[in-house]
């Protein structure tokens, strides 16, 4: 079963970058001031999740 | 749209690469994608003194505070102290990255480089796998630029260098996940930068209190990427703050997050393109500070490009000048301080505190190893043994 991906909350987002950094999959890009993620590309590895300092990101439940 | 320069990213490392590129006789154009050059500040504003020397700036607004040096707290609260001079490329002035960022650009724009807000790159364009410039979107405008070189200058996501096939991409291990607040109405030194390290204070980064005048500090946290938790860096920088009741008492300013690779430095020269600042990853691994390299690397990278340019050959060799000689000035340091950092990620509280409770007292201003040995083995004698990989590598 695939693993959930991740979902940006753009309210609580401050455009810092680190997940967009350490997405392995190149996932993640800056949009009008805040990280969005790729669905496409997402595999759920949950890097950005951990890495984000605000807890913006999560994984959706499907 | 033809320029021979274009530059990715309007931050400093950008607008110092693109004023020297510039001063050189090349046509430079600087897109930024934010609607202001500086905002919002991603930064803790901590800066080394020795920018003086390197003509940068027009006056002096860009200084929130003068420090005589850096205070570092161990896990048990032992402080060591040391003068700006010694301690580090964040410690010499805090200042206001916004103004910092516009002055630059201020420069950049007098030496005839144009620059485009609300501009956001979305690739190179390549023809038969050769780089001729940038595609870009200003709100509902697509639009492409022509350029010899393109300059990726766009921060720790560092986009350019992936789409140009150098692996830019940060482990988890290689970055720092950070929050900060800036807090007014709290009693703080005026003269000082804190360093506060622990496990439980910050795994695998640190606390900074950073002075911005008489009762207003940056106070922010970095947490290594591969040890955080959802939302770890806010909730322990919060907790800190809670614990210390003269930063409780105060009121945030401002919140922002923020990245800092501390990394290897990353390949930084492709036929027709050059990277910079922190996306080539010129920060230093143990501080995370990395404006004095966007400086110094910007400068190199500007008066190549310059050169380049001059001399039509905007070719990997021609451009290697840059590598060479930011990897002379500052290269060498950040290689040895990535080595420091992993041995500094395997040693525990007891030996931070033990490491501080022998350097408390040591006259830094007389450093040499032989007495930095002595101090260490006279209180500690069980300190050489587990420090000997850091001696090592500090002396390499």
């Amino acid at each position: 079963m695939a693993k959930p991906k991740a979902k940006v909350d753009s309210k609580k987002c401050l455009a810092c970058c680190g997940c967009i950094s350490v997405c392995p999959q190149d996932a993640i890009m800056w949009c009008s001031g805040r990280a969005f993620v790729n669905k496409d590309e997402c595999t759920g590895c949950s890097i950005c999740v951990k890495t984000c300092p605000v807890g913006a990101i999560a994984q959706e439940v499907c | 749209m033809k320029y021979d320069v274009v530059v990715v990213g309007s931050g400093p490392a950008g607008s110092v690469t693109a004023r020297f590129a510039a001063e050189s006789g090349a046509k430079v154009l600087v897109l930024e994608r934010r609607g202001e050059v500086g905002v919002p500040v991603l930064c803790g504003e901590g800066i080394s003194r020795k920018i003086d020397k390197w003509d940068m700036f027009e006056g002096t607004r860009w200084i929130a505070g003068k420090m005589d040096g850096a205070r570092i707290y161990s896990p048990d609260g032992t402080m060591v102290k040391l003068s700006a001079d010694k301690a580090g490329n964040e410690t010499g002035y805090v200042i206001y990255r916004d103004i910092f960022d516009q002055e630059l650009a201020k420069r950049a724009m007098k030496a005839g480089v144009k620059y485009q807000m609300n501009a956001r790159v979305s690739g190179l364009i390549k023809e038969k796998n050769k780089i001729k410039g940038v595609k870009a979107k200003q709100f509902d405008d697509e639009f492409e630029v022509e350029a010899n070189i393109v300059v990726g200058a766009d921060g720790v996501e560092s986009k350019v260098g992936l789409w140009a096939g150098i692996n830019t991409t940060l482990k988890p291990v290689d970055l720092e996940t950070c929050a900060q607040y800036t807090l007014s109405g709290i009693d703080c030194n005026e003269g000082y930068c804190d360093f506060y390290l622990g496990q439980k204070i910050a795994p695998g980064g640190y606390v900074w209190v950073f002075p911005k005048g008489k009762d207003v500090a940056n106070v922010g946290i970095g947490v290594l990427a591969s040890l955080s938790e959802p939302g770890m860096a806010k909730k322990l920088l919060d907790k800190f703050i809670a614990a210390r009741p003269e930063l409780k008492k105060g009121m945030p300013l401002r919140f922002l997050a923020g990245a800092v690779p501390v990394s290897m430095p990353v390949e930084t020269v492709r036929d027709n393109l050059v990277l910079v600042g922190d996306a080539a990853r010129h920060v230093d691994p143990i501080t995370g500070g990395g404006l004095t390299h966007c400086l110094e690397g910007g400068k190199i990278a500007g008066e190549v490009i310059g050169k380049a340019i001059k001399n039509h050959d905007f070719s990997r060799e021609s451009l290697m000048e840059y590598e060479n000689r930011w990897k002379d000035s500052f290269g060498k340091k950040i290689k040895r301080n990535y080595v420091v950092k992993e041995i500094m990620l395997d040693m525990d509280d007891k030996t931070f505190n033990m490491l501080a409770d022998s350097l408390k007292d040591y006259n830094f201003d007389e450093i040499s190893t032989l007495s930095l040995v002595k101090a260490l083995v006279l209180k500690h004698p069980s300190l050489l043994k587990r420090l000997s990989p850091l001696i090592k590598a500090a002396r390499a």
